[in-house]
């Protein structure tokens, strides 16, 4: 639980590569979870929300949901279980699981 | 024709001569080297013209009451004497590194009007180290200063230390019921150093990027994820975040409550 708190960002390989997800594929999922209806996500179709703040350059962030470092574990421990680091956050559970979360990051971290 | 062609061609002779300056790093930045002269006073007479042209309508109330003048000496004894220094006190170590060096008090209490030290201490002064007080101190209290900073070229430092002593309840008068102005928050905004943290449109700063843009916040339905994005709420945000988000990185800014709505009345025109 207390992990991805802690988790840095030290790592000197590349920790996206290191996670393994694949980006076009992390795509199709951002559009299939719906995660646009809340989220502007840039190159995903008719992802124009603007419930939370747009992705952007999430990766570029230094916190994520303003709770926790950004690095891609986190992120994709994040998209699984908001609650879990940001218990009163509005965003769901969307049932994603651990190998799309990798995609997705992975696609989110080739937004500038 | 043939000057016009001179003139733009000196023009852009002169623009790529400042573009390979800047780029150079050749100007000195530390702030162990002072300005060589003619830049020093280029800039100091730039700054008091600044300041006697938009302190030229200041309403200068009744100054110099003892009672203000007490309050003026907390007030100067906890924030103005760690750099300013006073009479037979040094400025703190730090501010003897500082470039431009402040000004010791008591010349600018002979040289310069109420007005123009009203106007400085209230709105600060860019690239020195003088903040502006607006957003931190009331109205009452910045005059109080002012009585006192007159009053200090007279005050021997033996006179200085007596009246030092004299400690006086800090009164909040700046938290006054107002309406919410957007102007006054935009202000605001850069007053709190939320740009710190957030792109914020049309503002200049660190980019260091911790929080989400605040580019088109207006439109957006959730508020840190876990408020309904109305002005009201956004200032509750802005004056407690964690009250909302335990565990957020934002911190509480020591904002008013005034100015908080101030700021929400501004971040809702972000659209």
């Amino acid at each position: 639980m207390l992990l991805p708190f802690l988790i840095g960002c030290s790592e000197k390989e590349d920790p996206v590569a290191l996670l393994g997800g694949d980006p076009e594929r992390g795509k199709l999922l951002l559009r299939q979870f719906a995660c646009g209806s809340c989220h502007d996500i840039p190159g995903v179709a008719a992802a124009k929300g603007k419930v939370g703040p747009p992705l952007a350059g999430v990766a570029g962030r230094v916190y994520l949901g303003g709770v926790l470092p950004t690095t891609p574990q986190n992120m994709a421990a994040f998209i699984r279980e908001p609650h879990k680091f940001a218990p009163r956050t509005a965003m769901p559970a969307m049932g994603v699981n651990e190998e799309q979360a990798r995609d997705m990051v992975a696609y989110l971290y080739t937004l500038e | 024709m043939r000057l016009a062609s001179a003139v733009i061609l000196i023009l852009a002779i002169l623009a790529v001569a400042a573009a390979i300056f800047v780029w150079s790093g050749l100007y000195d930045i530390s702030a162990t080297d002072q300005h060589l002269a003619p830049t020093y006073y280029t800039i100091r007479k730039t700054m008091e013209r600044s300041v006697e042209r938009r302190a030229s309508d200041i309403d200068v109330p009744a100054l110099g009451a003892p009672e203000q003048v007490q309050r003026g000496v907390v007030l100067f004894r906890d924030h103005c004497v760690q750099c300013h220094g006073a009479p037979g006190v040094p400025p703190e170590p730090f501010a003897l590194g500082l470039t431009p060096l402040p000004t010791p008090l008591a010349r600018s209490g002979l040289d310069r009007s109420p007005a123009y030290l009203y106007w400085v201490i209230r709105r600060g002064i860019k690239m020195t180290g003088m903040p502006a007080w607006q957003y931190r101190m009331s109205d009452a209290d910045i005059w109080a200063v002012v009585a006192f900073v007159r009053r200090l070229p007279y005050v021997a430092p033996a006179g200085y230390m007596a009246m030092e002593g004299t400690v006086i309840e800090k009164k909040e008068d700046r938290l006054a019921v107002r309406p919410a102005d957007a102007g006054r928050g935009e202000r605001a905004l850069k007053q709190y150093a939320c740009i710190a943290c957030h792109e914020i449109p049309g503002m200049v700063g660190p980019e260091a990027r911790l929080g989400p843009s605040l580019r088109g916040i207006g439109s957006r339905v959730m508020l840190g994820g876990v408020l309904p994005n109305t002005p009201e709420n956004m200032a509750l945000w802005i004056l407690a975040p964690t009250a909302y988000a335990p565990g957020t990185a934002m911190p509480a800014l020591g904002v008013s409550e005034g100015d908080a709505r101030d700021m929400a009345a501004y971040l809702a025109t972000l659209k």
